[in-house]
């Protein structure tokens, strides 16, 4: 049969099927279980109707049921079990009760915690560069001429897929031996610098400027989260106690981390005019690989974050401005505060991505040189090396790290339909 | 108010507002977004500067220059040549895959969560709230959370390994989302039009095709984006429930990039991937501000 054949049978059938059975099926409801007719024809009716939704939700309980929630307990399940073939029956399997096992077998695995790291990593950095990249964007962007034009050109890398992007970052970061014309764009840009004044502005001074400024956002942020706190004026509740709290000691790690890598920076001896290999630059090669997602993720932050500014009262913004308020506080204390809301769903949406991060790293490195992420780790374990009990084990570690973020965005997606 | 504010223009200066092209604050603007442009836009430019130059000529290096001669070699070869393991028909049996999982699924996977979004905004029930949360968290949860129960599902039903698996699988998986969306739209629609149509002698069906389908068309647009590309850029699904010969097309993208037999050829990789972005890049081009509702929509599945 040919393909268009074969594709248009696919079609027919499964629209065909769905349509009939919901005629059919309504068909019989109306005139054969409850026909509108005879001495009970008014109840038949309002019968008929309240059994009518049902007849819809049906399929699509039953289709839920099946491959949605079946799969997850079916998992818990595989990830406490073991498979044992049985024996004169080759190919045939029975599952062993092994309690947490495969849990323990797990965490003693150097890659699984590897994973782990990488994961959390990548938790920390790319959704908080997206959205910081995006909310950049979307406020450069904002009414000037070019805006439109350079905001449909950060959002393509969200309709190349995955796979997509990684094959050309792959060619960004290629590396061909020394002795050959670079092809890859980053060696062929860091080749540039050999090491005089200019390369020492460019990889030195404005990273450690970028660095001090970031230090200096983030403790002024955590002064501004703790500020109420120590005025004990509005501090209410576990928020204030709590969160402002650990907002604030969150901001004093963060420049705590940028002022070590100041150090750190300033001290480390560049490796001028050789070409690098920065897939396989341990550690390092954990941000070459997230810059990629940033890359894709910006376009989608910068868009609902776009929209979001967009609907800011201009009102609040005239008045600031005639409170003789400058650009950054403008930016900071009145625009930011009335969009946080906006800021906080984008970052959870990508941070569930983050977590489910699996085709830039199999199509990059496959988890080589330490980058492995545990979505990988857990393909590795099923498809791989037929694990499967570690395998489930590593999914159900994903559900719980994601639950959280799950949980807060059913809530809020249910007061959203209200 | 409409009186006031020209009472205001009226007193104030007349004429366009006197604009400086060169400010330091329109500098630090325009250079940002330069330099933000850059990181987004390099790597795009760099991707088809490439795929169109011979291999010769990108073992010069000069990445950033634009082709001496433009060749469409790569392309070729890319769409009809390059081997994954043993085949060597290129990116174009990856691509009628594609589009034979793509159309089944998108079209059913439409027509069925149109269908039961309507049911759902047309018949208020008891356990609807449970409903909706079960859906919700459908389109929510994570895919890898369920793949290998499903892989043993697919088995025991025959169709593990095969296009029809995987459809049924695309299908599935973008009810929840779909059924929302739909129901979510439809709810806007003013319930006046229900009664009166119903009053007018138009049953369930009636309704739906000549009342709501014609009403709906941004929904049901912004439904096939958030589809197309969502399947058409899937790699997970299509590498775990089909079989080599019937890869979907971004896996056989990965399988060209990374066979390891031969020289690497970095211009035929290029072409491959533009290739293989060509479909949701058309629908982006074509569909603009639709296309980022679509995108915003499907950001949140699982």
């Amino acid at each position: 049969m040919s393909p268009a054949l074969q594709g248009l049978t696919t079609i027919a059938v499964g629209v065909g099927g769905c349509v009939a059975y919901f005629y059919f099926s309504n068909v019989i409801l109306d005139r054969v279980i409850y026909p509108p007719r005879g001495p009970n024809a008014g109840r038949n009716i309002n019968r008929a109707g309240q059994i009518r939704p049902w007849l819809f939700l049906l399929p699509a309980l039953v289709a839920l049921g099946l491959y949605l929630a079946y799969p997850v307990f079916e998992t818990l399940r595989l990830s406490l079990t073991e498979r044992v073939p049985v024996l004169g029956q080759p190919g045939k399997f029975r599952y062993v009760w092994v309690g947490l096992d495969n849990y323990r077998q797990m965490t003693s695995e150097a890659k699984f915690w590897e994973a782990m790291r990488n994961n959390m990593m990548w938790l920390f950095v790319v959704p908080a560069a997206a959205t910081a990249f995006g909310l950049l964007a979307a406020q450069l962007t904002d009414r000037i001429r070019w805006g439109t034009i350079a905001k449909s050109l950060i959002f393509m890398p969200m309709a190349i897929s995955f796979v997509g992007a990684a094959v050309i970052f792959k060619l960004v970061y290629e590396m061909r031996g020394a002795d050959q014309e670079q092809i890859g764009v980053l060696n062929a840009i860091w080749l540039q610098f050999d090491g005089g004044f200019g390369s020492v502005l460019v990889l030195k001074i404005i990273p450690v400027i970028i660095l001090l400024a970031f230090g200096g956002i983030v403790s002024w942020v955590g002064w501004l989260v703790l500020r109420p706190l120590l005025a004990a004026r509005r501090a209410r509740g576990i928020w204030g106690y709590v969160l402002r709290p650990a907002v604030a000691i969150f901001a004093v790690w963060m420049l705590w981390l940028s002022l070590q890598s100041v150090v750190g920076l300033w001290r480390f001896e560049l490796a001028y005019g050789t070409p690098q290999a920065w897939i396989s630059l341990p550690f390092w090669n954990n941000f070459f690989l997230m810059v990629v997602l940033i890359w894709i993720q910006t376009g989608f932050a910068m868009v609902i974050l776009s929209a979001a500014i967009r609907g800011i009262p201009e009102d609040t913004i005239e008045a600031a401005i005639v409170d003789g308020a400058n650009p950054f506080q403008i930016f900071f204390q009145i625009k930011v505060p009335q969009i946080a809301g906006t800021i906080v769903v984008v970052w959870t949406t990508i941070t569930i991505t983050v977590l489910k991060v699996f085709d830039i790293v199999f199509a990059m490195t496959n988890g080589q040189w330490q980058t492995q992420v545990l979505s990988n780790y857990m393909y590795e374990k099923l498809f791989v090396t037929a694990d499967w009990g570690v395998g489930s084990a590593s999914a159900m570690v994903i559900m719980i790290l994601v639950s959280p973020i799950l949980v807060w965005n059913v809530i809020n997606a249910r007061k959203e339909m209200r | 108010m409409a009186n006031a504010s020209t009472n205001i223009a009226a007193a104030g200066p007349r004429g366009p507002k006197p604009r400086r092209a060169i400010s330091g604050r329109n500098i630090m603007i325009y250079g940002t977004l330069g330099l933000v442009a850059l990181y987004y836009a390099l790597p795009l430019y760099v991707m088809i500067v490439t795929s169109l130059k011979g291999m010769p000529e990108v073992r010069l290096g000069h990445i950033f220059a634009p082709p001496v001669e433009i060749t469409f070699q790569p392309w070729v070869k890319a769409w009809a040549q390059a081997c994954t393991g043993l085949n060597c028909d290129g990116l174009s049996r990856g691509f009628w895959n594609s589009v034979r999982i793509l159309i089944p699924s998108v079209v059913i996977s439409i027509a069925v969560a149109s269908v039961n979004g309507y049911a759902l905004v047309n018949w208020k029930f008891k356990g609807s709230e449970t409903f909706f949360t079960i859906l919700i968290f459908g389109s929510f949860i994570p895919y890898q959370v369920m793949l290998y129960p499903i892989v043993i599902l697919l088995r025991e039903m025959g169709i593990y390994g095969t296009l029809g698996g995987l459809v049924m699988v695309h299908t599935i998986f973008g009810m929840p989302i779909l059924t929302l969306l739909f129901r979510n739209y439809f709810t806007s629609v003013p319930e006046e039009l229900f009664k009166a149509a119903r009053v007018d002698g138009a049953g369930f069906w009636g309704i739906y095709f000549r009342i709501m389908l014609p009403m709906s068309m941004p929904i049901f647009v912004v439904a096939i984006i958030l589809q197309v590309t969502g399947i058409w850029n899937d790699f997970l699904f299509g590498v775990v429930f089909t079989k080599p010969d019937l890869y979907p097309m971004t896996v056989q993208l990965n399988n060209i990039v990374n066979s390891v037999q031969g020289v690497k050829e970095y211009n035929v990789n290029m072409a491959a991937t533009m290739i293989t972005g060509l479909v949701p890049l058309t629908v982006y081009f074509i569909s603009g501000k639709l296309f980022v509702r679509g995108i915003a929509a499907g950001a949140v599945k699982g």
